[in-house]
This record gives C-alpha cells, sequence and structure tokens, in this order.
C-alpha cells in the first residue's frame, strides 16, 4: 500500500518536471540568443542595425533595415491574400456548408496543414515563380504603385514569397476561425435572424462581430507562421539585398539571411552575433503576436464558460 | 451495529452550505435508504464517505466519519483504503474503456492480485454476484462498452464487489435503468444485504419501501428524520418527512396558482414568490418554477421561515425546479 | 444592393475561395507529382549517392531518406517520453487549474510558434557551446524541442475531454491518482494521442531549416548519433540548388517522396486512431 502511494507521488513529480522542463525551454531559447547576440549591441546601436540599409559583413557594417523590410513587406502580403480568401472560407464552413461537405473538406484543409515549407519551397519554384515571372510584363510601366517595374522579371520575387505563404497560412487562419465562428452562441443568430435580418445580414452584423477577437487571434496566428517561414520563402524570393520597390522585385526576409549565412559566420567578426540577433528579433515578433492572441483567445473562452 | 458513525458533518460548495450538521449512525449489514428532494445534499453525503468529494472544486468538509476503526475524513487517513472499503454504485454506468473482464479485474490487480487463475476466478465469481456472467461468458474480452445499459450497471456492480468492500454506495442506481433492468439491480442488493452494509440514495420512495430497512431523510442540508423503515415510511415523526412522503405520492399538486421564476435571481425569485403568495387566500397552493440552484434551497428556507408550509420540492429536468408552497398564515 | 443579392454575392464569393484553399491543395499535389513522377525510379529509394552524383551521375537519395527517418523517429520518441507526462500533468487532478498550469501553457503556446530557423540557431549555439559538431544526435535534439509543444498541446486537448466519471470509477476502486492517469485516462485517449504522434511526427520529418546547421548533411547511412545524416528536406534543397536539370528534376522526385510520406502518415493517423477507438466509452 505504501509502495503505490510512494509510486503515485514520484509520478506525480516526474510529470510536472516534465511540464515544467519543457515550459523552461522558452526562456532558455532566448537567453541563449541574447547572450549570444550581446557582442553586436555593446558595438552598435539598435537603431543602426534597425534602420542601416547596408549589408556588408565583411566590413562590420549590418544594417537590417532591407531584411526586416523583406519579411514585413512578404508576410504582409501574404495575409491579404490569405485574410479574405480564409476567413470567407471558414465563415462558409460554419454557417453553409453541410455535414457531408465538411467532412471532405476539413481533412483536406488539415492535409494542406501537414504539407511540409520545403515541398511547398518546391512547388513555387515549379509554378508560382513561373507564373508570376510570366503576369509581370503585363504590368510594366503600368503606374500602379507597386506594380510598376516588372519588364524583367524573373519570378524570384516577393509576389511568390507572398503567393506561397499564403497557402501555408490558409489552415491555420481557416480552422481557428472556424473554431471560433462554432464557439458562437446560437442566441446571437437567432435574435437576428428573429428581427428578420437574411442569414447574411446576421452574419456580417451579428456573427462576425461577436467573432472578432477569435478572427483576429487566428489571423495573428496565422502571421506569426508566415513571418517564421524559412525553406519555402527563401526558396522562391530570390534572395537579393535591396529594398524592393514593386512586388515584382527580389527580396531578402530575415530567415533567409539566417539560413542562408550560417555556415559561414563563425569566420566573420560579429557575423555570428548579428545573424543571432535576427533569430532573437524573430523569437521576440513571435512572443507577442502569440502572446496577444493567447490572450484574446483564453478571454473568449472565459466568456464561453462563464 | 452501526457501521459508518457520522458525527456533525457539513460540506460547502464555495458560499453554498451543502449539509448541515449531519449527525446520524447506518446499520451493519442493512439497507440504509438516504431519501429526500434532488438537490438536498444525499449524493454529496454519499461522497463524503467515500471521499470523492475532495475531487469537487471549490468543496470543503468538515465533521467525522467513523467506518469501523477508520476516520475517513482524516487527511491522515490513505484515501484509497478509504475508497476500496466502500464500492459505489454510480447513477449511470460508467464502465471503464477496457475490456468486460478487465473491467472487473482493474481493482483486484491495483490491490495486487496478480496470477492469471486467481483472476480468472474473481471475475467468475463477481460476474455471478453481479447476475451477468450467464449473458457474458463467452465474450468476456469485448469492450465493455458494447454492453447494453442495463448491463453496464450490473458490470458496475461486480467491479466494485470485486474489490471486497464492506460497504456498497449506490447513487440513484436505477434512475438511468429500464423497469425490467432496475428489477434486476433491486434484487442483487436484496441478496447481497446478509453480506454486506448497503447505503442506497433514492428520490424514489417506492424503492426505499422495497429494499430499505433503515431510513435517513435528509432536506436541504439537514437531517430531518431517522430511524427503521417502518416507522419513517408510515408513520414519519416530522411534518416535512409527511409532507415528502405525500408529495411524492401524489404525482400532482393542484395547484391554485402557477408562476414561472426561470431566469430571476436569489433573492428577486424569492420576492416574486412572496408577492405571489401575497395575493393568495390562506389554505391555497403557489406552486413555483425555479431554474436557480440557490433558489432552490434558499426559496423553500424563506417560506418556511414566513410561517408557509413547503409541500414538496422537485427535479423537473435537468435545469428545472418546481416547489410547492402552501400558504399558511 | 438589396438585401438577397448582396447574399448571393457573398455566398458567390465564400465558395469562390473554398474553392481556391482547396484547389491549392490539389494544385500542389500534382505539380508535385507531375514534376517529380517522371524522375523518381527504384534506383532513386534504393541507392545512396554515387561519385558525381550531383552532377547527374548515378546514385539515389537513400542516405536522406533513412536520414530523415532516423531523425524523426528519434526525436519522436524523445518528444514522446517527455510530452506525454508534461501533458498528463496539466490534468485537472494534478496541476490544471493552478495558475502554474495557465503559465506554461502560454509559453508551449510561444514554443509552437518559434519559427524553425530560431530552433536550428539555437541548436547550433549550444552544439558549439558544449563541443559538438552537426550529428544525428544534434539533429534529433532541435527536432525534440520544436514538436514538444505540438505534442503537448494536442494531447492535453484529447485527455482533457476524458469524462470525469470515468475517473471517477477508477478512483472509488481505490486506485491512486496515477494508476488513474496510467490506466485509464491514458486508455480512454489514446486514439487522440496516436493523432497527435503522428501529426507532429510529420511536423518532424518535414522539417528542415531546424537541422540545416545541427544534423549536417552526409552522402552515407549514419553508423552512430555522433555522425552527420542526411535529411529529405536539405536532400530537395540541395538537389534544387544545382545548375543541372538531371538533379533538379531528383529534387522533384525527392519532393514527391516526401510529400508521399507525409501524406500517408496524415492519413495512417486517421486509420490508426479508428482502430484504438474498440475500447473507448463514449
Amino acid at each position: 500500500m505504501n509502495f503505490r502511494r510512494l509510486k503515485d507521488a514520484f509520478a506525480g513529480r516526474l510529470m510536472l518536471a516534465a511540464a515544467v522542463f519543457s515550459s523552461v525551454l522558452v526562456f532558455i531559447v532566448a537567453i541563449a540568443l541574447y547572450l549570444r547576440s550581446e557582442p553586436i549591441l555593446e558595438v552598435k546601436s539598435l537603431g543602426e542595425l534597425l534602420l542601416g540599409s547596408a549589408w556588408l559583413p565583411s566590413q562590420s557594417i549590418f544594417g537590417f533595415y532591407p531584411f526586416i523590410l523583406g519579411t514585413v513587406i512578404v508576410t504582409a502580403l501574404a495575409m491579404v491574400f490569405a485574410i479574405p480568401l480564409s476567413i470567407l472560407s471558414a465563415v462558409y464552413l460554419a454557417e453553409y456548408a453541410n455535414e457531408r461537405l465538411k467532412s471532405i473538406v476539413l481533412p483536406l484543409i488539415d492535409l494542406l496543414a501537414g504539407i511540409p515549407p520545403v515541398v511547398f519551397g518546391v512547388f513555387g519554384v515549379l509554378a508560382v515563380v513561373p507564373l508570376v515571372a510570366g503576369i509581370a510584363p503585363l504590368f510594366k510601366d503600368s503606374g500602379i504603385p507597386f506594380l510598376n517595374g516588372g519588364g524583367y522579371a524573373t519570378g524570384y520575387s516577393v509576389l511568390a514569397g507572398g503567393i506561397v505563404l499564403a497557402i501555408m497560412v490558409f489552415p491555420i487562419i481557416i480552422s481557428i476561425s472556424y473554431e471560433v465562428f462554432k464557439a458562437v452562441p446560437f442566441e446571437v443568430r437567432e435574435a437576428s435572424l428573429s428581427l428578420g435580418a437574411t442569414r447574411w445580414q446576421t452574419i456580417k452584423h451579428a456573427v462576425i462581430r461577436t467573432a472578432l477577437p477569435g478572427i483576429a487571434a487566428a489571423v495573428i496566428l496565422g502571421f506569426s507562421r508566415a513571418i517564421g517561414e524559412t525553406m519555402a520563402v527563401l526558396m522562391v524570393v530570390g534572395n537579393v539585398v535591396k529594398i524592393p520597390s514593386s512586388i515584382f522585385d527580389s527580396t531578402y526576409p530575415l530567415t533567409a539571411l539566417i539560413a542562408n549565412n550560417y555556415g559561414e559566420m563563425m569566420s566573420i567578426p560579429l557575423y555570428d552575433s548579428a545573424l543571432l540577433l535576427a533569430a532573437l528579433i524573430l523569437m521576440l515578433i513571435i512572443l507577442f503576436s502569440t502572446l496577444g492572441a493567447r490572450l484574446i483567445l483564453v478571454r473568449i473562452e472565459r466568456r464561453m464558460h462563464g | 451495529m452501526s457501521h459508518i458513525t457520522i458525527q456533525n458533518l457539513s460540506a460547502f460548495y464555495g458560499d453554498h452550505h451543502a449539509l448541515r450538521d449531519i449527525t446520524v449512525e447506518i446499520p451493519e449489514k442493512l439497507i440504509t435508504a438516504i431519501i429526500g428532494p434532488s438537490g438536498c445534499g444525499k449524493s454529496t453525503l454519499l461522497k463524503c464517505f467515500n471521499r470523492l468529494i475532495d475531487l469537487t472544486d471549490g468543496a470543503r468538509v468538515s465533521g467525522k466519519i467513523i467506518v469501523g476503526n477508520m476516520d475517513v475524513l482524516n487527511g491522515g487517513t490513505d484515501v484509497t483504503d478509504v475508497r476500496r472499503r466502500m464500492g459505489l454504485l454510480p447513477q449511470k454506468p460508467n464502465p471503464l474503456p477496457m475490456s468486460i473482464y478487465d473491467n472487473v479485474a482493474y481493482g483486484p490487480r491495483l490491490h495486487g492480485v496478480k496470477e492469471k487463475k486467481k483472476l480468472d476466478e474473481i471475475v467468475e465469481k463477481y460476474l455471478k454476484i453481479g447476475g451477468l456472467w450467464d449473458e457474458v461468458r463467452d465474450r468476456l474480452k469485448s469492450p465493455a462498452s458494447k454492453l447494453s445499459i442495463g448491463q453496464q450497471q450490473r458490470l458496475c456492480l461486480a467491479r466494485g464487489l470485486a474489490v471486497e468492500p464492506e460497504i456498497i454506495l449506490c447513487d440513484e442506481p436505477t434512475s438511468a435503468l429500464d423497469p425490467v433492468s432496475s428489477q434486476h439491480i433491486e434484487q442483487q442488493l436484496l441478496k447481497l444485504k446478509n453480506d454486506y452494509t448497503i447505503v442506497i440514495v433514492t428520490h424514489n420512495i417506492h424503492q426505499a419501501m422495497r429494499l430499505a430497512d433503515y431510513v435517513i431523510h435528509l432536506y436541504l442540508g439537514e437531517l430531518v428524520e431517522h430511524g427503521p423503515a417502518n416507522e419513517v415510511l408510515e408513520n414519519p415523526k416530522e411534518e416535512r418527512t409527511r409532507a415528502y412522503i405525500n408529495g411524492t405520492f401524489l404525482a400532482d399538486v393542484k395547484a391554485d396558482q402557477e408562476i414561472n421564476l426561470k431566469g430571476n435571481m436569489c433573492p428577486y425569485n424569492f420576492v416574486y414568490a412572496k408577492q405571489a403568495l401575497h395575493a393568495l387566500e390562506k389554505g391555497k397552493i403557489l406552486k413555483l418554477i425555479v431554474d436557480d440552484p440557490t433558489a432552490v434551497t434558499e426559496v423553500p428556507r424563506g417560506m418556511e421561515a414566513g410561517g408557509h408550509e413547503v409541500v414538496s420540492v422537485r427535479q423537473q429536468n435537468k435545469t428545472d425546479w418546481e416547489i410547492i408552497i402552501r400558504k399558511k398564515s | 444592393m438589396d438585401k438577397l443579392s448582396e447574399e448571393k454575392l457573398f455566398k458567390a464569393l465564400m465558395i469562390a475561395s473554398l474553392a481556391v484553399v482547396v484547389g491549392s491543395l490539389f494544385v500542389v499535389v500534382a505539380v508535385i507529382v507531375w514534376n517529380g513522377a517522371p524522375a523518381l525510379s527504384l534506383s532513386m529509394i534504393t541507392q545512396t549517392p554515387k561519385g558525381g552524383y550531383y552532377l547527374g551521375k548515378e546514385g539515389g537519395i537513400l542516405n536522406a531518406i533513412v536520414g530523415s527517418l532516423y531523425l524523426a523517429f528519434g526525436s519522436l520518441i524523445l518528444a514522446l517520453m517527455i510530452s506525454l507526462p508534461a501533458a498528463l500533468s496539466l490534468q485537472k487532478d494534478y496541476i490544471g487549474k493552478t495558475k502554474a498550469a495557465y503559465y506554461i501553457r502560454l509559453s508551449l503556446d510561444v514554443l509552437w510558434g518559434t519559427p524553425s530557423i530560431v530552433y536550428g540557431a539555437f541548436g547550433f549555439i549550444i552544439m558549439l557551446y558544449l563541443g559538438m559538431r552537426a550529428s544525428l544526435l544534434g539533429g534529433i535534439i532541435v527536432l525534440t524541442i520544436l514538436q514538444l509543444p505540438i505534442m503537448i498541446r494536442s494531447m492535453e486537448e484529447v485527455i482533457k475531454m476524458v469524462p470525469a466519471d470515468l475517473k471517477e470509477a477508477s478512483y472509488t476502486l481505490g486506485a491512486t491518482r496515477f494508476e488513474t492517469t496510467a490506466l485509464v485516462v491514458v486508455k480512454q485517449a489514446l486514439p487522440g494521442i496516436v493523432t497527435g504522434v503522428i501529426l507532429s511526427f510529420g511536423r518532424g520529418i518535414g522539417d528542415a531549416a531546424s537541422i540545416l546547421f545541427t544534423a549536417g548533411y552526409t552522402d552515407s547511412l549514419p553508423r552512430s548519433l555522433f555522425d552527420p545524416v542526411a535529411s529529405l528536406p536539405l536532400a530537395i534543397f540541395f538537389q534544387l540548388g544545382t545548375p543541372f536539370p538531371e538533379v533538379q528534376a531528383r529534387a522533384y522526385a525527392s519532393a514527391l517522396v516526401l510529400l508521399i510520406i507525409v501524406l500517408a502518415l496524415s492519413i495512417a493517423s486517421r486509420a490508426l486512431s479508428k482502430r484504438f477507438m474498440k475500447n473507448i466509452i463514449r
């Protein structure tokens, strides 16, 4: 009898230790990155690093601006494609689709989520890049901001990265916002429908409004997936250090910077520190966006369960 | 001879006072029925016996429960030991996610029986006592979830007995069953009372009459009356016991007025109820429907304090309760 | 616009969006199959690269397939050993309702969102610090960290669904908390646990950025935990980077192999979890 109690207590401790260990990893990763990026922060100001646009590691000039801009612009473009398509899909699945359609489509969306980034990259190289190269000349000298100057485009571009990333975040935004729509209490719909609203009016005015914080959380989580994506983006954006003037230009996001230069970073002073700072910046972006999204989702859950 | 001795037992769920200073003894090798309207604390009392109440968030218990020489509520007492001495037959059968055989063997295995042959014997013996052996002997390895509800409940009985308890606790064990299965369970319990102390919680007076040797009447968390079954059920000393027994006999008291207070919180439902009662003549009957758990205990309490008679408190469905009050003053 | 034509318009938009999303899955699969299938041959998946492979000569990607399986299985086992107890301790019966559990979940969510390239960088720092070189073990450890949050959170979700009265049944028979957890909770949650494990296996086998610097790359099969190891995602990446069309075609074929493995896993997880449903109480 005593042995069983002992085993119970021991197992409990062990399980707790596993949980604590897993959660402490976040801090270990963040601290390790910070310690290794400290050398460069000691000799350069943060403003100089973040806003400088020259990247000449051999001369100890590290300006992250083009890379940060590259990350932001590719991610933003991906979100422009992904948000409306995902949310409209989620609304349809949650509010209109019958069980049969859902039982087919939801597993397919899960499948899409399971495809490895590098496969998306190959897909991008094979299909998206040629497509972009094909349509770019149509916009040559069109005068539309960000669409100009696609005359000699290779297709390895912001646009290709945006399209590939958008496909990769569809499943995330759809599955979370689908759950959020499902969680909207029926009374909300009932109240609106009983006032004579059509189904779409009900969705537009009552359901989406109630679900808005949850949709925001879904978008944030999709965004954090997009901003951290490495391989797929690396393979289709061209990796040229310059500030893109149109979506047909090449660009060079932070993740690609780390991945491409890791091999040689130990040979140049401060280079490793600079790359790890890039990793730290990415991690901090993820930290804040995850915290934001979770706080919203937790609040929704609380509201639902009283 | 008393088997379970309860002294000054109180239980709280957060602010809700679920049991109020209960002191009573439960006799050995007899069937004791705990009766009373739903929500009166019957199940809570049962959960105190085997300390399942420990698992409820925000629950606190004070007082003493003595079983043999064991102080149940004492923190130093091994709770697994307490539970092994008391089998529980739940309201709704809850087979474990394993085969029929493993369900019965689960307890004995925990408590150290390892040999296959011994386990086989135990499983056969208790499935026979549970009255299930003949129906399942050829499919002991099939999942317990495949059995009918009635069979599952008998499996739960066999499983509970297999740990060789002294006491069997039954929490409205037939409320989820069809009449034939209910009868089956009742027969098994009557057979078992020679060897076990049985405590059965029921809101069914007829079941109490069929089974019980001893009756404890709880009302709104208080002990109203207890004693041998024939005395309490046929000739109750307490007005409230009589009202309860009569209330459950009369399927429907004819109410002179009925008001629905669903959706109202305390104390508003009490205020509305008093206003309604005020408009009635003396001796008339008012029927209230409430869905606020606090109202279920507090409205009748307030009405009694105001000198009115609470005829019955009954649960109608998952959320709704019916309170019947006769105006006295 | 009157309200009925607005409804029609938006319904059409929604259906079109859903068609784009689902269509993109089929397009991705079709493009990979179309380009990968012609270059796929038996020798590709049964041979290691011979001399001059990356110039278009003989050989295959067996080193990468085997390497990826080693990495994925190794990290799966390690991650499972930590995740299952961690997820179980987040039950209500243990610390589930405490403030500490809230923070543990929160930090796991941050860990979940952290890009795999950041793990790669972190793993590289740690390996430098320990004086390790890129190896199977390094890759396994980084992939383990990558999979931990996915496994724990998905297992926790299914463990949370285990009905309370099942646990009560076990407790009333005199079981301790651990016995109830190990014998009843795990059993009831098994289908969900299996699904979670397979999904995170898929994530492990497909990730490239985290093992880029930690697992290394080699043309031979790994002989010990401390040897560098090839992997499918990196094989795809490197072959695509060569200027030779024949080698690029092999990259497409490798991508097809990886896609087949991942899709097969996903479908297998559905079938398997149905199998484990046998004893489940609903």
